[in-house]
C-alpha cells in the first residue's frame, strides 16, 4: 500500500511538472500580452518598453524556470489586468465553482443511478429504451444551446428563475442542470451497461438458482460489481464539471474559475493562466489518486494483491 | 405529527423561495437602483491601472476628470473651471474650488498634480502612458490652478485629459500611496458622483449616490454593475428585470426590445469601420487607382442597411463626422461598379487579381458580416478576397512585426486628425501601412499648431490627398446600441462610456 501511494504521488509530481511545462509553452505561442494591453495608439517602443518592464523580452527558458522557481514556493506571479496574485485570483473563485459542481454532481448521481439500475433491471422494457434515448440526447446537447434554450425558457418566458448571477438557490438551478445533463448522461449509460453485463454472468445465475432476492441481487451484487467501472468516470467527470464549467459560466455570468480562466486567456494573462491549470491539474490528480484507492474499499481482492 | 412537521417544512420552503425569488430578480425594479450589464467585470479600481472601457464605465462613476464631455460631446469643465494657453507650450488650469475626495481629502492643484506624477512614473507602468505621455511636467501655480508643460505644442490636450483617457481621472493623492495602491486598487476614493460599497469578483460591483456631489446629488441612489458575457443572457436580464442598461444588443434583437417596458437606445460611436490597405508590398494595393477602384466598388450604403439596420454613420474620410476638423462637405466614393473595373482596366488588372483580407473576427459589431459583404462586391469586379481571420492575440503580434498584409478592416477610434491620421497614415508609423511624403508633412504640422483655425485649414488640404489616394475605404462609424428599462432616462455617448451623472427614471 506504501509502495503504491509513493509511486502514484511521484507520478503526480511528474504529471504537474509536465502540465506546467505544456501550459507556460502553449500559452506563449501567441504571443505576449503588451500589445493587447496596452492602447491600440501606443508605439511600438512604448510597447517594447513595457515588455522589457515586464520582463517579458527574457528568453522563455529563464522565464520558465523563473515560473518554476517560484510556483514551487506557492508563487505564482502577479495578474498583469488585475494586478494582484494570480493564485489569489483563482483560488477566490473556486468556492463558487465547487458550489455548481457539487450541486451538478448531486443532480447528476439522483438522477442517474436510480434510472441506471431501474433500466439494468427491466432490460429491455420502454423505461429502458427511454433511458438510452434521453443519455443519448444528453450526451449530444451543446451546453452552450442548452444554457440558452433554459434561460428563453424559464427566465424570458415563464419569468420563474434568474438567468445570470450568484448568490440565491435559483441562480444555480439553471447552470446546474446544464452542467449535470452530460455527466448524467454518461453515468447513466456506463452504468446500465455495467450492471447488465454483471446480471448475466454465472454468479449472479447461481445467485438467482438459490433463490436469492432479486432485489438483493441488484442492489448487493450488481451494483457493487458495476460501480468500480462507474466510479473511474464519475472521476472523470468531477474534474470535467470542475474546470470544465467554462461555458456554462459564461453563458450564466456565474463567478467561478472559468470564466476567470477563458478571459485570461483572451488577455494572455499568462500567470493568470498558468496558476488555474496547474491548480486544475493538482485537483484531477487528487481526485484520480482517491478513486483509485477507493476501488480497494470496492474490491477486497485490490486490497490484497497489489 | 409528522404531517403538521411535513406542513410546516413546507411552508418555510415556500416562504423561503418567494423571499429569494424578490432578492434574485428584484434588484432593478425598483426606482431607485440602477443595474448596469456589460461584458466584463472590472479589472480593478484605480483608474491608471487599466485599459478596458467596461472598467472605465464603472470608474467614471467614482472619480472625475479635470473636464468630461457634455451633452453635445464637447468638452466641458469638471474638476477644472476654465483652461487658457499663457504660452504654446503650457495648458493652464482654474480649479473648482471646494472639492472633496469621498475620504474627506481636499481637492486641489497639488491633488492633479500628484495624480498625473503617479501615472506618468515609468515604473508604475499604466497601461495608457501614451494618452498622457506628451505632458512634461505639471507645476502647482497655486492652491487652485495648475499648469500642464509640454515640449511640443499639444493641440490634443483636452482629449487626454478626458475620462476616456483613463489615467487622468484624478485619485486623493494621500489615500492613493496607501498600502503601496492596494487600498486604492481594492477600495477606491474619488470625487465623483457615487461612492464606492463593495466589489464582489466577477459578480458585482456596488455604488451609491455621493450626497455631496460638486455637481448636485444624482437621481439614482444606487448603481450596480454586473459582467455578462453572453449577450441573450443580458438581453434575458433585461427583459425579466434583473438589469436596466444592457449594452451591445445586436442589431436583430432591436425590434423584439424596442417596446413595452424596454426600449433601445442607440449613437453612433466614434469608432471607424474602414477598409486599410497595404501600400508597403508590391501587390496591385500600390497602384492608386486600384484603391480608387475598391472605392468605387464597395456599396457600403447598402451594408449599412442590410447589417446594421441602416444605424450609424457613413463616414466621407476615416474620421468621425464629430471629429475636429471634419467637413460636412466632403463626400464618399459613390458605388460605381463600372467605374471601379475601368479603373482596375487602366491599372492593368481586367481580370482582377487575388488578394489577403485580413481581420479579428467578433472584435467589432458585425465585423465578420461586413468583412464577408465587402468581399462579395470586390467580387464582382474580379478581386478575389481571400479573408483569414485571426485571433485578436495573434492579430496584435502580426501588427507589431508590420505584418498586415493585403486588405485589412482593423477598426480604429479617435476625434481628432491627430488621432486618427497621424498614427494610420504618416510613413513609417506602427499602424501606418502608406506613404505619402506631402501629406506626412501636413499631418506632422497639424500635431502643432494651437490655432484651432489653421489646424483646420491644415487638415482640409490633408483631406484632399487621403481623398485622392484613397489608402482606406472609409465605411460607417457603428452605432453603440443599448436596451434599457423603459421608465429609464438616460443618454448614451458617442465615445461609449456610460455616465450616469445625468440618468432618472
Amino acid at each position: 500500500m506504501a509502495d503504491f501511494l509513493i509511486s502514484r504521488l511521484l507520478y503526480a509530481a511528474a504529471v504537474l511538472l509536465g502540465v506546467s511545462v505544456a501550459v507556460f509553452f502553449l500559452i506563449r505561442i501567441g504571443g505576449d500580452p503588451s500589445a493587447l494591453f496596452l492602447p491600440p495608439e501606443a508605439p511600438v517602443e512604448e510597447i517594447e518598453r513595457f515588455r522589457r518592464l515586464m520582463g517579458f523580452d527574457r528568453p522563455l527558458a529563464v522565464q520558465y524556470f523563473d515560473f518554476l522557481g517560484r510556483a514551487l514556493q506557492g508563487d505564482f506571479g502577479m495578474s498583469l489586468r488585475y494586478d494582484q496574485p494570480a493564485m489569489k485570483l483563482v483560488l477566490e473563485r473556486v468556492p463558487a465553482t465547487l458550489q455548481l459542481g457539487a450541486m451538478a454532481l448531486l443532480m447528476s448521481l439522483v438522477i442517474s443511478i436510480p434510472l441506471a439500475i431501474l433500466a439494468a433491471a427491466k432490460h429491455g422494457s420502454a423505461i429502458d429504451r427511454a433511458s438510452l434515448l434521453a443519455s443519448l440526447l444528453g450526451q449530444s446537447f451543446p451546453a452552450f444551446w442548452l444554457a440558452i434554450m433554459l434561460i428563453l425558457l424559464f427566465s424570458e418566458t415563464f419569468r420563474l428563475l434568474p438567468p445570470s448571477g450568484r448568490g440565491t438557490w435559483q441562480q444555480l438551478i439553471m447552470p446546474a442542470i446544464v452542467l449535470a445533463t452530460y455527466s448524467t448522461a454518461i453515468i447513466t449509460r456506463l452504468l446500465r451497461s455495467s450492471m447488465i453485463e454483471v446480471l448475466q454472468s454465472d454468479y449472479v445465475r447461481t445467485a438467482r438458482g438459490k433463490g436469492v432476492k432479486e432485489s438483493r441481487i441488484i442492489l448487493s451484487h450488481a451494483l457493487r460489481n458495476a460501480a468500480i467501472p462507474t466510479l473511474t468516470v464519475i472521476g472523470l467527470q468531477v474534474g470535467a464539471l470542475l474546470g470544465g464549467a467554462v461555458i456554462t459560466e459564461e453563458v450564466f455570468a456565474y463567478p467561478g474559475v472559468g470564466r476567470l480562466a477563458i478571459q485570461a486567456i483572451a488577455n494572455r494573462d499568462f500567470t493568470v493562466v498558468q496558476a488555474f491549470v496547474v491548480l486544475m491539474a493538482a485537483l484531477i490528480v487528487t481526485i484520480n489518486l482517491l478513486v483509485d484507492l477507493s476501488y480497494g474499499l470496492l474490491d477486497p481482492r485490490l486490497r490484497k494483491g497489489k | 405529527m409528522t404531517f403538521s412537521f411535513k406542513r410546516s417544512l413546507m411552508a418555510a420552503a415556500v416562504g423561503v423561495s418567494a423571499v429569494t425569488l424578490i432578492a434574485g430578480s428584484g434588484l432593478a425594479q425598483d426606482n431607485s437602483t440602477v443595474v448596469v450589464a456589460q461584458a466584463v467585470d472590472a479589472y480593478t479600481m484605480d483608474p491608471a491601472k487599466h485599459s478596458n472601457f467596461p472598467t472605465a464605465n464603472i470608474l467614471f462613476q467614482i472619480y472625475d476628470g479635470l473636464i468630461a464631455e457634455g451633452e453635445n460631446g464637447e468638452l466641458v469643465p469638471a474638476l477644472a473651471e476654465s483652461w487658457s494657453n499663457p504660452d504654446e507650450l503650457t495648458w493652464r488650469f482654474k480649479l473648482r474650488e471646494g472639492v472633496t475626495f469621498h475620504n474627506g481629502e481636499p481637492f486641489n492643484a497639488e491633488a492633479v498634480k500628484l495624480s498625473f506624477e503617479r501615472a506618468l512614473d515609468p515604473e508604475f507602468k499604466a497601461p495608457y502612458f501614451s494618452r498622457i505621455s506628451h505632458i512634461k511636467a505639471v507645476e502647482v501655480v497655486d492652491e487652485y490652478t495648475v499648469d500642464f508643460k509640454t515640449e511640443e505644442p499639444f493641440p490634443t490636450m483636452l482629449l487626454s485629459l478626458y475620462e476616456a483617457s483613463f489615467p487622468a481621472l484624478i485619485v486623493p493623492p494621500a489615500y492613493a500611496k496607501e498600502n503601496d495602491g492596494a487600498s486604492i486598487a481594492a477600495h477606491p476614493v474619488g470625487t465623483g458622483p457615487y461612492k464606492f460599497v463593495e466589489w464582489l469578483k466577477d459578480e458585482r460591483v456596488v455604488l451609491e449616490a455621493n450626497p455631496d456631489y460638486w455637481g448636485g446629488k444624482p437621481a439614482i441612489d444606487k448603481v450596480v454593475f454586473r459582467p455578462i458575457a453572453e449577450t441573450r443572457t443580458r438581453i434575458a436580464e433585461l427583459t425579466s428585470g434583473g438589469a436596466d442598461i444592457i449594452v451591445d444588443v445586436p442589431p436583430e434583437d432591436i425590434a423584439a426590445l424596442d417596446g413595452g417596458d424596454t426600449k433601445v437606445s442607440t449613437i453612433a460611436s466614434d469608432s471607424l469601420y474602414f477598409l486599410a490597405f497595404d501600400t508597403t508590398r508590391d501587390t496591385p494595393l500600390k497602384d492608386k487607382r486600384v484603391r480608387q477602384a475598391i472605392n468605387y466598388a464597395v456599396d457600403v450604403d447598402a451594408i449599412q442597411a442590410a447589417l446594421l439596420n441602416g444605424m450609424g454613420t457613413r463616414i466621407a474620410l476615416t474620421l468621425p463626422t464629430n471629429a475636429f476638423a471634419y467637413d460636412q462637405a466632403w463626400k464618399p466614393y459613390p458605388y460605381d461598379p463600372e467605374k471601379a473595373k475601368q479603373l482596375l482596366a487602366e491599372a492593368g488588372y481586367p481580370e482582377g487579381f487575388e488578394i489577403p483580407f485580413m481581420s479579428r473576427k467578433g472584435r467589432y459589431m458585425k465585423d465578420s458580416e461586413i468583412i464577408e459583404a465587402t468581399a462579395g462586391f470586390l467580387a464582382r469586379v474580379g478581386i478575389k478576397a481571400n479573408i483569414q481571420y485571426l485571433e485578436p492575440g495573434v492579430w496584435a503580434q502580426v501588427s507589431e512585426r508590420k505584418g498586415r498584409e493585403g486588405i485589412t478592416f482593423p477598426g480604429w477610434a479617435g476625434r481628432d486628425p491627430q488621432l486618427v491620421w497621424a498614427p494610420l497614415l504618416i510613413t513609417g508609423q506602427y499602424q501606418s501601412y502608406f506613404s505619402n511624403p506631402e501629406l506626412d508633412e501636413l499631418l506632422k504640422a497639424g500635431a502643432s499648431i494651437i490655432d484651432p483655425e489653421e489646424r483646420k485649414a491644415n487638415y482640409a488640404k490633408a483631406a484632399e490627398i487621403i481623398k485622392e489616394e484613397a489608402p482606406h475605404l472609409p465605411m460607417i462609424q457603428p452605432p453603440l446600441i443599448y436596451a434599457i428599462d423603459a421608465k429609464l432616462n438616460w443618454t448614451p455617448r458617442s465615445d461609449g462610456i456610460i455616465d450616469l451623472r445625468k440618468a432618472h427614471f
